[in-house]
């Protein structure tokens, strides 16, 4: 028998935090910028996005096509710097849009409380267990409306784990000191809440807005790549993976391309909100 | 020495069952309340398709005396409530009627297409439960060593990488370029079906694991700082039993919840994967009845994708009232 009193049991030993942004992060956020780029200088690369050269079809990477040719001759290279705007276009609407009504509910929901809370309560338990992309598919098939319904059914299905989120950071918020001394002081609660509440849980909006932007590509590609999303013929990641899996096997990078990227974007987007979201936990237990 | 087995006090019998009983009816009647609502929705989508319901049966090309009588044989000239009444009589004799595109009863359809998807999913989910819940405890108790941060970065890649994208690059890599397991189609029964089925089973565990591993290692670390903890572990209880009475018992009822959440969102996943995969699954059969507007066939899919939501959900509930006696005195609100 040892005598000695350390338990090595099943403790934890605790993580050692670091200062700083991490190196992941920080290569995360430079990779959400390269999309970007993109858009601002749509004619990138020697390609053409959209010229139809039959004679040029399935060639493998080369000088002249940085990522080779479809099946129909297009330079893949100049669909992907084409496709980009599409790939932010609907996760950023989507994200915005999501986060922006979620903070409002939550801040009803969670600082007014009462008759409010039990109906955004009850919207968000109602819903909180649908996975959006099923009605995403489900709904923009039947109605056959496209690439904005989608982005608008997402949204809807979107809001109840946001709102969950935001709401227990309100409530959490609204009982500690600083709120009920601005109260005291007799400061209108519309200027409690945005000058003296959101402002601390900022963090945990933007860090949201982040993992909403993740899910928002994640889904909206995977409409696309259905052939539910954006229209035939159009420059969008999700769609040439569909339309390129065929022939992967004459020119691989045609379907490794979108679909590298689309990884990539979302694990970014993803870890730049997790980390937000944890440093904003960190600060909470710090408190 | 002498060693006395200290057993924690039960929750004194039948104390919690009165609630429980009302609890679990208010809950069935909620369930039925929302399958009802959904079940409305579902009926809508018949004249809620672009050109009305004839157009969608008759086709582009039909003619109008066509399109009359195809109103007059699918009583589409009945009050709207009439036509509702028969969806749900029919429906609950699950009879949806027959498939336009599949020329059979809607019925036959899914029951062929779920033979593909009920073994995939069951496989995907069991895996993911099983790995992901054993990767979340070393990792917790490893917090901050390499181990924990390996797995860090397989979760958050794994669980928002988009399935279809991962798919695609798992299927070239094993299918095509290593060659060693089949790409395409659900195979001819016995160990070539399973041989077919094992790629797309994995694509769907990795990201199902991502989600339950993150989970598991968030509450075992909450679990593992607890006093408890350390005052078992001084009794001089050995490791293992320490994880599971203590630690695996109090993380259970956020385990459970996770694996339900896991389970209802490897709907999506599934359609995803079956077209990559070529499956003749659930998933793509819904894509094909949306392509070829098939409206019975969309209706029937979607009324069993909701029943079956509400099913684990209510059933996650129950299990983690077993599990934590507190839920079972409260007003049986779980607090996730």
């Amino acid at each position: 028998m040892s005598t000695s009193l350390t338990l090595t049991g099943w403790r934890t030993r605790r993580p050692r935090r670091r200062p700083g942004i991490p190196v992941g992060v920080l290569i995360a956020a430079v990779l959400l910028l390269v999309p970007i780029v993109c858009v601002l200088f749509p004619s990138l690369g020697p390609g053409n996005a959209t010229r139809i050269v039959a004679s040029d079809a399935l060639l493998t990477p080369s000088a002249e096509h940085w990522l080779g040719t479809d099946s129909l001759g297009r330079d893949v290279f100049a669909r992907m710097v084409h496709g980009a705007s599409s790939a932010l276009l609907g996760p950023l609407l989507l994200a915005s849009v999501t986060v922006a009504i979620s903070t409002v509910l939550a801040l009803i929901a969670g600082y007014y409380r009462g008759w409010a809370d039990g109906v955004i309560s009850r919207f968000v338990d109602v819903l909180y267990s649908v996975p959006p992309l099923v009605v995403a598919v489900v709904l923009v098939g039947v109605l056959g409306g496209g690439f904005w319904l989608g982005v608008a059914v997402l949204t809807v299905f979107n809001l109840p784990h946001n709102v969950r989120v935001l709401r227990a950071a309100v409530e959490e918020q609204a009982q500690l000191p600083y709120i009920e001394a601005a109260k005291t002081l007799g400061t209108k609660s519309i200027r409690i809440l945005w000058r003296h509440l959101v402002p601390v849980i900022s963090p945990l909006i933007v860090a949201s807005f982040f993992l909403r932007f993740t899910y928002g590509i994640v889904d909206l590609s995977a409409l696309s790549f259905l052939g539910l999303g954006v229209p035939p013929g159009s420059t969008d990641w999700g769609r040439m993976l569909a339309e390129n899996r065929v022939t992967m096997l004459q020119n691989f990078w045609a379907t490794a391309a979108p679909g590298l990227a689309l990884i990539v974007m979302a694990v970014s987007a993803n870890i730049v909100g997790d980390w937000l979201y944890n440093r904003y936990e960190a600060a909470g237990r710090a408190r | 020495m002498t060693t006395t087995t200290v057993v924690p006090r039960r929750h004194p019998k039948g104390a919690g069952l009165a609630p429980l009983a009302g609890y679990l009816a208010r809950r069935l009647l909620s369930a039925a309340v929302v399958v009802a609502i959904v079940s409305m929705l579902v009926f809508a989508f018949v004249h809620a398709a672009p050109g009305g319901p004839e157009r969608s049966i008759g086709g582009r090309f039909a003619t109008a005396e066509q399109l009359v009588a195809i109103r007059e044989q699918y009583r589409l000239n009945d009050p709207l409530w009439t036509q509702y009444g028969q969806f749900v009589s029919s429906a609950l004799g699950l009879d949806f009627g027959t498939s336009y595109s599949m020329r059979e009863p809607v019925t036959d359809s899914i029951s062929r297409a779920a033979s593909t998807t009920v073994p995939l999913v069951l496989f995907g989910w069991l895996a993911a439960l099983l790995i992901g819940t054993a990767l979340g405890v070393v990792s917790a108790r490893h917090a901050g060593g390499a181990f924990d941060r390996g797995v860090l970065g397989f979760t958050v890649v794994g669980a928002s990488a988009p399935i279809f994208a991962t798919a695609i690059l798992l299927s070239y890599v094993f299918g095509v370029a290593l060659g060693w397991l089949p790409t395409l189609g659900e195979g001819d029964g016995g160990m070539d079906r399973i041989r077919h089925l094992v790629l797309p089973g994995v694509t769907l565990a990795i990201a199902a694991m991502a989600a339950i591993t993150k989970v598991t290692k968030v509450r075992v670390g909450q679990v593992l700082e607890a006093d408890h903890i350390t005052f078992a572990t001084a009794r001089g209880l050995p490791p293992r039993g320490v994880l599971v009475s203590e630690v695996l018992r109090n993380s259970g009822v956020q385990l459970v919840t996770q694996a339900g959440a896991v389970l209802v969102a490897m709907l999506s996943a599934v359609i995803l994967v079956e077209e990559v995969f070529d499956l003749d699954g659930l998933g793509s059969l819904l894509i094909q009845a949306i392509t070829a507007r098939d409206i019975p066939l969309i209706q029937a899919i979607t009324l069993f994708t909701c029943i079956f939501i509400v099913a684990v959900n209510l059933v996650v509930d129950l299990v983690c009232m077993a599990i934590d006696p507190r839920l079972r005195i409260g007003r049986g609100g779980v607090t996730r």
